[in-house]
């Protein structure tokens, strides 16, 4: 397995994606992905979304963070402090490139 | 590799991956997104109630079709109206809760568009209301109400990139331009039939659309 988790433009045969590759975490890609570019979403939405444990969800996030797909934004909301989560460009490319990959994945195992 | 813990286990094979990507993000984006039976139905039901009532009260060449207390219709129309804004409000505001960045600032802006419209036109409503004969008074506000919707319908289906959005403001706009056109009256059972019906409509196809979670 590679260390480096972003193979762009990856042909099929390759291997997807470790770090996304997990089910938990491509559930948080996908979630995320869903945001506008440029948007972010508060830590307890996201997990209220998700349905994960505070605990599991941060785990999870950093190891994302770790890879430069999501980027993790601690802010201010009035006097509250809010944590904001969101995808860089390079983790909406990383599930894009994921996505086509499994989607070609799934089209040589149909031509099989 | 073999992981004890369920949450780094990879979907068993690209079938079941291509599956649980798709019924994620369909469940996030309904999520996001708010219900459109909750954003355009009550709009829809206030004006095929609201300006229904003010055609049989206040019809073409002023004929009443069923006697009622003048002001019963447009008292309907103000509270239908009053709860559609705090329907959709709530579902909007509830949709885009924790949400920060690009869209709260477009929706912002959008929700300033709006007031900015409607102060336009109650001053310039206002002014000529105790000028004209009732008729002619529910027409100026309808008439340059029902215009500030179908623009704001266009402008929002230019910042959401949504078909359905420019659709019903083009219909929209067309409806109220036929319908000033036809006179006071025949104004009001435009909006309430093809107005509020094309909104039911609107709702009910973006509606189908949210539920499969494609906008």
């Amino acid at each position: 397995m590679s260390d480096e988790p972003n193979r762009v433009g990856a042909p099929p045969d390759q291997e997807l994606d470790p770090v996304i590759h997990a089910q938990a975490r491509l559930r948080v890609m996908v979630a995320l992905s869903v945001l506008r570019e440029g948007d972010r979403i508060a830590f307890p939405r996201l997990q209220e979304m998700l349905g994960m444990t505070a605990g599991n969800l941060s785990i999870h996030l950093r190891k994302l963070e770790e890879a430069g797909y999501v980027e993790v934004v601690k802010t201010h909301q009035g006097r509250t402090p809010t944590t904001l989560i969101g995808l860089t460009r390079r983790g909406r490319l990383a599930f894009e490139e994921y996505t086509a990959t499994v989607k070609a994945l799934l089209s040589l195992t149909e031509e099989k | 590799m073999v992981h004890e813990d369920p949450d780094e286990r990879a979907p068993a094979s690209p079938e079941e991956t291509l599956r649980l990507i798709e019924a994620e993000r369909a469940a996030a984006q309904r999520n996001i997104q708010p219900d459109p039976r909750l954003t355009y139905v009550p709009w829809g039901v206030a004006w095929l109630v609201g300006f229904g009532l003010l055609f049989l009260r206040l019809g073409p060449d002023g004929r009443v079709f069923v006697a009622m207390p003048a002001w019963l219709p447009l008292a309907v129309l103000y509270v239908l109206l009053i709860a559609a804004f705090v329907v959709s409000g709530v579902t909007g505001a509830r949709a885009g809760r924790h949400v920060r960045g690009v869209s709260s600032v477009q929706g912002l802006r959008y929700g300033v568009s709006w007031a900015a419209g409607f102060a336009g036109v109650v001053v310039i409503a206002t002014r000529y209301s105790d000028r004209l004969p009732d008729q002619e008074v529910v027409l100026l506000w309808s008439g340059l109400s029902v215009a500030v919707v179908g623009v704001l319908y266009i402008a929002g289906a230019a910042i959401w990139q949504s078909r359905d959005m420019f659709v019903l403001g083009m219909w929209i706009t067309v409806v109220n331009i036929g319908g000033f056109l036809a006179g006071p009256g025949w104004h009001s059972l435009a909006i309430s039939l093809a107005g509020g019906g094309g909104m039911l409509v609107a709702g009910f196809v973006e509606w189908l659309r949210w539920r499969r979670g494609e906008c």
